[in-house]
């Protein structure tokens, strides 16, 4: 299992006594074995008639749900791809905003004591209200369209791309800094050449977390109301009472989720080719 | 000389006057962003630039709240849609501690347990809380169930790693000192990775309740009947965002309580471990 | 070119509440062109010393001067190799290099020129476009070096830069800071606490006291190395052997051990 890294736990000291690669494959083997056993259980039982397509989906409810979004006129007002396009256009847009207003504030908190010390405490005051919380007032003020979608968004992704950066500036080595100084560097390439850089590492765990939250946020939404996207599809699902959509719908939640954090990952290794991964 | 002895005079109060600069706006700045967030906001609302209905201004806010309190909405006043969406909260968050920790110790210990279970929490982990709530709807109607469901699967993972982490990469020499004394592999489980893993697991816990508390409120706008989140919502369909406000800041302020709490409790386990 | 003058220097801090003195009373003065070390138990204050004259830091009472002028700040006309190397881990070693250049504004094709110039000078040839974490630590301290040099500073400003390394790779970076120095000499304040490399390298051995840090004695080394022609020998084997290098790093131990008895005896 690869867990994310969580505070509080530390790396393994000792290597294993099995040799690595016969340990892989056992994993995988008994892994697979066992994942093998539920979904043919799930067959069976979908078979038996012990689950009906009542409350819990089966496995020909999925597929029949797959082979329905999957082409026009589609579901809940499109096909899957026009959910998942519109779904993540908004999730970019919003992420483009959150970064483009969360980073540069990071800066220059980080840099400067004078606003750290005015927009902090302001901002700390604010971080509690979780980003779902913030639903029932976007669609006050702004419906259940697009801009409703793209301020929450924005909301949910700005404090980890803020946190993040005013980390990732703090925990610069003073020594660069220094360094930097002493070969003449003014206040504007000493941010380009040593800040940003020296924080890209923490900016890019700031930008992993926002991209998480932002989908989190961006489906919760379209749950509580939407006229498009995946959020719109479990909850037209849900109204249908279709347990078969329903699944297929998260389940593509989940491969949205995973995709954007791997693309990220992508991105973050050809970025910062200069760390020891 | 004489040029020698008057320099340090004057660096020294140049450097006393800034130190005092310093302190003094170490409160001053924090205490006018503060001031100035809120009379901006107040400005604002009193302005009619966006017309009260939306935008109420910080005291009409304060009030609602003072009135909620003794006044019910949608059912119960503020408190006792707090107390619902505690225990809710408590709820969910009790069973992933109760199932995820131990699971994890034993993950951590049984590697074929580990390999069987990985696959599943692998695949059902990255599916966000939220999209469990058509699911907890369909099962569990507007009771209890449901929410605690969509809490259970934000909160879980946290618990589950952290426990799996702390068993794995426990100190080999603890193990094979209770080995040498006899212990098998449930008493190892329970009286040598529990207590080494308590640290990391305390952390994760942390990290547990702030995802379980906010998918709580994601649960609340949907599937139930009751609670903070439904009284935000049923404020959100009256447009009465004096409400909803007040529920945001009630949200917050319990979200910072229960984390102060935790913190302090792993403050406690810290200093009493030693580590 | 590069004249260095400490007059009357005091370095207080506060930490805690309370009040330390760092420096006390320094008086110093480099000539252009002199390698002089400065050697003292820990705390003595000498890296601060050098801060001062990097302007990284600056003195409670006196003054810092290079060539008459006051410091204000740090600048590429006093260049510092730190001890930790602080090489920017996102730049390659031919980008480190040229840092200063850039800061400079000088245009890329003569950037590269000096670049191309230093990165032959220490033998980082093949390197140009590597990390630093690729690196080892002699070749990080390489980098440093060259980065530094490439500023064409007047004041050459060392701070314990061997201290990290293994002790083969000090040697050789020893004799190549000589070669260095006697091809490019400019002036070079050099902090260690290693006091063979002190008499090694340097024409002047500053040796300060434990803190309060006060200049106990300056020993004159460029003399005897003048004198008993040490640059005629090879190696630093052959330096570290013979009698008078002896006698000298002996007399500065027994300068330095006098801080550690009159410790004992407060104690």
């Amino acid at each position: 299992m690869n867990g994310a890294a969580v505070p509080g736990t530390a790396a393994p000291p000792r290597a294993a006594a099995v040799p690595r690669r016969w340990t892989g494959q056992r994993r995988f083997f008994i892994g697979a074995a066992a994942f093998a056993i539920a979904i043919a259980a799930w067959f069976l039982l979908a078979r038996l008639g012990v689950v009906s397509g009542g409350r819990f989906p089966t496995p020909s409810d999925v597929w029949r749900s797959a082979r329905q979004i999957a082409f026009e006129p589609g579901y809940a007002g499109g096909t899957l791809w026009q959910h998942v396009f519109h779904s993540t256009r908004l999730v970019l847009l919003g992420f483009a905003v959150a970064i483009g207003t969360g980073v540069p504030l990071g800066l220059l908190m980080g840099t400067s004591r004078r606003a750290d010390l005015l927009i902090g405490p302001i901002f700390s005051m604010l971080r509690p209200i979780p980003p779902l919380a913030w639903i029932p007032l976007a669609i006050l003020w702004l419906g259940l369209g697009d801009g409703a979608k793209i301020f929450l968004i924005w909301v949910s992704a700005f404090t980890p791309a803020l946190i993040n950066t005013y980390a990732g500036v703090r925990s610069v080595d003073p020594t660069l800094i220094e360094a930097a100084r002493v070969h003449g560097a003014g206040p504007g390439r000493l941010v380009r050449d040593v800040l940003v850089p020296g924080s890209l590492p923490m900016i890019f765990t700031g930008l992993r977390l926002s991209l998480q939250t932002a989908w989190m946020t961006l489906v919760a939404a379209e749950l509580v109301g939407a006229f498009t996207g995946l959020g719109k599809v479990l909850a037209t699902a849900s109204l249908d009472i279709n347990p078969g959509m329903i699944l297929y719908a998260m389940a593509w939640v989940g491969v949205m989720g995973a995709l954007s954090t791997k693309l990220l990952a992508r991105i973050e290794n050809k970025v910062l080719p200069w760390l020891k991964h | 000389m004489a040029e020698a002895l008057s320099v340090p005079v004057v660096a020294v109060g140049a450097a006393a006057r800034r130190a005092r600069a310093r302190s003094r706006e170490a409160w001053l700045l924090p205490a006018l962003g503060v001031l100035g967030f809120f009379a901006l906001w107040q400005a604002v609302a009193m302005s009619g630039w966006v017309p009260e209905r939306y935008l109420p201004g910080p005291l009409t806010v304060a009030r609602t709240i003072v009135e909620l309190s003794t006044k019910p909405y949608s059912g119960a006043t503020l408190w006792g849609h707090l107390s619902s969406s505690l225990v809710r909260f408590g709820t969910g968050f009790a069973l992933a501690a109760a199932i995820g920790i131990p699971l994890g110790l034993l993950m951590g210990w049984y590697r074929w347990l580990d390999d069987v279970v990985s696959p599943f929490f692998e695949a059902l982990r990255f599916i966000a809380p939220i999209a469990w709530v058509p699911f907890a709807g369909l099962w569990f109607g507007t009771g209890i169930g449901g929410p605690t469901l969509v809490i259970f699967s934000g909160a879980f993972p946290p618990c589950l790693i952290n426990a799996y982490r702390g068993a794995k990469y426990v100190d080999r020499r603890l193990v094979e000192a209770a080995r040498t004394l006899g212990a098998g592999g449930p008493r190892i489980v329970a009286e040598v990775l529990l207590p080494a893993s308590l640290p990391a697991i305390v952390a994760g816990l942390r990290v547990s309740a702030g995802i379980g508390w906010q998918s709580l409120i994601g649960a609340e706008l949907i599937v139930v009947a009751s609670g903070v989140g439904y009284m935000m919502v049923q404020g959100q369909l009256n447009v009465l965002t004096p409400v909803v406000m007040a529920g945001m800041v009630a949200i917050g302020i319990v979200g910072v309580v229960i984390d102060v709490v935790l913190r302090w409790f792993e403050n406690r386990i810290r200093k009493s471990w030693g580590r | 070119m590069g004249c260095i003058r400490f007059e009357n220097v005091h370095r207080d801090f506060t930490r805690g509440g309370e009040s330390f003195q760092a420096l006390v009373d320094v008086n110093l003065e480099v000539a252009d062109r002199e390698f002089v070390a400065i050697v003292g138990p820990s705390g003595c204050g000498k890296t601060t010393l050098m801060r001062m004259v990097a302007g990284l830091e600056f003195p409670s009472a006196g003054r810092v001067t290079v060539d008459g002028h006051e410091i204000t700040d740090a600048g590429p006309d006093r260049a510092v190799v730190f001890q930790a190397f602080a090489l920017f881990p996102w730049k390659s070693v031919a980008d480190n290099i040229g840092f200063g250049l850039k800061c400079k504004g000088l245009p890329q094709a003569q950037r590269s020129e000096v670049i191309a110039r230093y990165i032959e000078l220490m033998g980082l040839v093949g390197y140009e476009n590597a990390f630093p974490h690729q690196l080892s630590g002699g070749m990080q301290q390489r980098v440093a070096i060259a980065r530094s040099y490439a500023l064409d500073p007047g004041v050459l400003l060392m701070d314990e830069p061997f201290g990290a390394l293994d002790a083969q790779t000090r040697v050789v970076m020893q004799e190549e800071l000589i070669r260095l120095a006697r091809q490019n000499p400019r002036t070079v304040l050099f902090i260690t606490h290693a006091v063979e490399e002190a008499v090694y390298l340097a024409d002047r051995v500053v040796v300060m006291s434990r803190r309060p840090g006060r200049i106990k004695e300056i020993v004159d080394v460029g003399r005897v190395r003048r004198a008993e022609g040490w640059d005629r020998l090879d190696h630093i084997e052959e330096v570290m052997d013979t009698a008078s290098f002896v006698h000298l790093r002996t007399h500065i131990w027994r300068l330095l051990r006098e801080q550690q008895q009159v410790d004992a005896v407060a104690v």
